[in-house]
């Protein structure tokens, strides 16, 4: 199994999300990997996401392959774009694939989350 | 050149010559467009080889037309024995009933055909001219015509076919009609979205002949819609249309947001800006409050599934930070393009809060503001952590993106609309004016939420004395004191940029004023030099860059003016605000209601009639806002705790006004008001409001 795949899911299954409250329900992505097809499913509700590989019938499907997938998560490509492109298929719900798209790396070019010198730290 | 015939349906829509027909180059905006991509560039009406000419054009709907035509082109009226009727709604692609009706006493026997093509466009090409990277086909299968277009896994489709028997080929549909005498031929042809955004295909259009359900889930609604809006009487009768206008408008306006299907925001503009701007979306929402509160609430919710997460230089995007636009089209999907979505907005952050306070205030609705609790809070930080680019302390703005962003991200964004008196321009990061004052009140606001409703008294606290902090320093650093009024931006080191600006309005209407500044302010809003007689020039004749029609450097805004009259009420000028709101209705009457989004910024006495700046988008969203405003303001509507406080000052000529069943956490009450304020002592036309007259009553020489 890859490894930025499992990272991600990992990753998101341990922190408390900056969701909005209301976005609930459950998405599963597949990822088709040559033959074979990775199943995750997360479920979320009241900004907490839980991670599995089973799970009943989702509200969103996400389809793309799983090199497409690594590209996404790990920054290299834009998620939203990749819809648009063809490259990643939604079925479903749109809005917890826009809920969930914010969890996907910066572009590794840009600046790390460096925030401006804000005039509320320097104050305090 | 023949005038274009607009109908849409969400994000869909079509523009057409005035015979139905549509003959689109790369840089002509006509066709049949969708998710910013055209899926129809080319669609000409023959009847035996010869084009159409049109007798008439009839606008039935936002989303319906019906051209009326004979054969024979030319200037000349031929006695033309037969007559075509195109039908064409908008939903889904569209649908059109062709009819021919012949006249004679002989049959006929014609050959009708329609030529079609596509380029498949995006809309950013349509504007710059660029050329297609990928692959065109056409297919004909089960009775349709599929042209195609295909880039790597970019693949868009339009399907065409009809009703009536025909032959297809790679170029159009060719029908071999008989038509008895005093009978008529007629066909449904169809124009569907074959392979959309994400692979979707759509075969039927959404209309179907003579079907009443026919009507598109905006028009099922559009009723309900009037229906739901307050009331309106008004002595002056001109108001009573402007409003009814705004309010279809509005309605025309509605966009419904990918991610929450069935509910809807005010896009932009019609046809060009039918997607979610921050910016946009939030002023009119604002102006639209006491009238529609659900358009906040879809805002609101949906900015805030885009909230911004991380640092993307392309899309100038921040966690925190509230996205400028969204789009669909093939340069958004390679990346050519960094809408999806761009966040180059430094204002639209800092007003989601506002909102969010504003829409409580008025509506009681807890729930969503603890919903997005996180999301405002991420917002607020946004302000201090991300936009404090000149290291000073105010909000600036720089883009990241030098190529394809947003140069200025304040809503004066053109590249001449923040100067010196001296035309001077300053430098980047720019921190203007009117941010200051947006962070200003969504800080105050978010204390006022973090108290009431995230039952957080500690960040209610420290939000208020940053608000109070910032306040100080702002009414130092921005203070021109031998003009007395605010700079309307300040540089990196510090220099004021000293023009004087319609700014100056939104500034009160935050709240950052100081009491003992306020009266310098609303004079030069309400001077010779700003007000125009029909409302508030972007920028002061007294500035070298002035030009009455400028389009940040002087023209009047409508949507500029009904905030500065809203400022100008916040700070108790209540019949200042009036008189704007005078200049502004009267304008409207010009525009049967529909206000543009600029007019010239010549003085009233000068032109006697507002000069409409050349735009491309009509209507508006935040001008059709505007009316909806400015009743705000005059009545004086405010919501105090669970009431409605209701303070009129209205124009003399309007006489009396009744706003009746106003939403909001009281339930529905009514407003009445009578016009007292004596906006303007000059004569001038008969039955507008800047004219002292008993009633007004007497209905304004119509344009038409």
């Amino acid at each position: 199994m890859a490894e930025p795949t499992r990272d991600f899911f990992a990753t998101l299954a341990q922190r408390h999300q900056p969701l909005p409250e209301g976005v609930t329900g459950l998405m599963r992505f597949d990822l088709a990997d040559g033959e074979r097809t990775e199943h995750w499913y997360l479920a979320i509700r009241k900004g907490e996401v839980t991670v599995s590989h089973q799970g009943p019938d989702p509200d969103c499907t996400v389809s793309t392959g799983l090199a497409t997938f690594e590209a996404i998560v790990s920054g290299k490509m834009n998620a939203m774009a990749a819809v648009l492109r063809g490259a990643v298929e939604i079925q479903g719900r749109f809005a917890l694939m826009t809920a969930v798209q914010r969890f996907f790396a910066a572009p590794a070019e840009c600046a790390p989350d460096e925030p401006a010198a804000g005039y509320a730290r320097r104050l305090s | 050149m023949s005038p274009d015939v607009k109908i849409l349906d969400g994000n869909t829509f079509v523009v057409s010559d005035d015979r139905g027909d549509i003959e689109a180059s790369l840089t002509d905006p006509t066709g049949l467009f969708s998710f910013d991509t055209r899926y129809l560039s080319k669609w000409v009406l023959t009847v035996d080889g010869q084009r159409l000419n049109p007798l008439s054009v009839d606008d039935l709907q936002y989303f319906e037309t019906r051209f009326f035509l004979v054969p024979g082109t030319g200037t000349v009226y031929i006695d033309a024995k037969l007559s075509v009727i195109r039908q064409r709604a908008v939903g889904g692609g569209f649908h059109e009933e062709l009819t021919i009706l012949n006249h004679d006493e002989k049959a006929v026997d014609l050959e009708v055909r329609m030529e079609v093509g596509c380029d498949f466009a995006d809309l950013f090409e349509v504007k710059d001219d660029l050329k297609k990277k990928g692959e065109y086909y056409t297919r004909i299968e089960d009775g349709r015509l599929v042209l195609g277009y295909r880039r790597e896994t970019y693949v868009r489709e339009t399907w065409i076919s009809a009703t009536a028997a025909c032959a297809l080929d790679e170029h159009g549909l060719t029908f071999s009609v008989h038509v008895e005498p005093n009978h008529e031929w007629t066909t449904d042809l169809h124009v569907t979205l074959g392979r959309g955004v994400g692979g979707q295909s759509i075969a039927q259009p959404k209309y179907e002949r003579h079907s009443k359900k026919a009507l598109p889930y905006m028009e099922r609604s559009l009723e309900k819609w009037l229906d739901e809006a307050p009331r309106l009487t008004c002595d002056w009768d001109p108001l009573n249309r402007t409003y009814q206008r705004s309010l279809v408008d509005l309605a025309a306006l509605r966009f419904s947001p990918v991610s929450l299907p069935g509910h809807y925001l005010p896009a932009a503009g019609l046809p060009w800006f039918m997607t979610m701007f921050g910016r946009d979306s939030i002023f009119t929402s604002l102006q639209a409050l006491p009238f529609t509160p659900e358009l906040a609430e879809t805002t609101l919710l949906a900015l805030g599934l885009w909230q911004g997460s991380r640092s993307d230089d392309f899309r100038d995007e921040d966690p925190g930070r509230i996205l400028h636009e969204l789009r669909f089209g093939e340069m958004t999907a390679f990346e050519e393009r960094p809408h999806s979505p761009y966040y180059g907005s430094v204002d639209a952050t800092p007003l989601y809060v506002v909102l969010l306070d504003e829409y409580e205030r008025w509506t009681g609705d807890t729930k969503l503001v603890r919903n997005l609790e996180q999301t405002a809070r991420r917002a607020l930080a946004w302000i201090d952590d991300y936009a404090d680019l000149q290291g000073n302390g105010y909000i600036a703005y720089k883009r990241r993106n030098e190529q394809s962003g947003l140069e200025n991200q304040c809503w004066k964004d053109s590249w001449d609309s923040i100067s010196y008196r001296d035309g001077r321009l300053p430098g980047f990061p720019r921190a203007t004016c009117e941010l200051q004052g947006y962070a200003y009140d969504a800080k105050m606001r978010g204390a006022r939420l973090a108290r009431k409703v995230w039952h957080d008294p500690a960040y209610a606290q420290r939000l208020e004395k940053e608000a109070a902090e910032l306040k100080r320093r702002f009414n130092r650093d921005f203070w021109v004191e031998e003009g007395q009024y605010y700079a309307i931006a300040l540089e990196a080191d510090g220099s004021k940029v000293d023009a004087l600006a319609s700014n100056n309005g939104h500034l009160l209407w935050s709240g950052i004023v100081d009491k003992g500044k306020a009266k310098a302010v609303a004079r030069h809003l309400m001077s010779p030099a700003m007000y125009s007689g029909w409302g508030v020039r972007t920028l002061s004749t007294d500035e070298s860059r002035y030009n009455p029609i400028g389009y940040h450097v002087g023209t009047v805004w409508p949507f500029d003016s009904s905030i500065v009259a809203w400022g100008l009420r916040r700070y108790g000028f209540k019949e200042e605000a009036a008189r704007i709101a005078a200049g502004i209705l009267d304008a409207a009457e010009f525009f049967d209601g529909r206000l543009p989004e600029a007019f010239g910024g010549y003085p009233r006495e000068l032109t006697k009639y507002p000069v409409q700046y050349p735009t491309a988008c009509s209507p508006q969203a935040w001008s059709t806002g505007a009316p909806l405003l400015l009743l705000r303001t005059m009545l004086g509507l405010e919501p105090i705790g669970e009431h409605l406080v209701v303070d009129p000052a209205l124009p003399q000529g309007i006489g009396r006004l009744e706003l009746l069943d106003i939403p909001g956490r009281w339930g529905r009450v009514d407003a009445f008001g009578r016009g007292r304020v004596d906006v303007e002592k000059r004569p001038r036309r008969q039955s507008q409001l800047g004219v002292i007259e008993d009633g007004g009553k007497a209905a304004k020489p119509r344009k038409k």
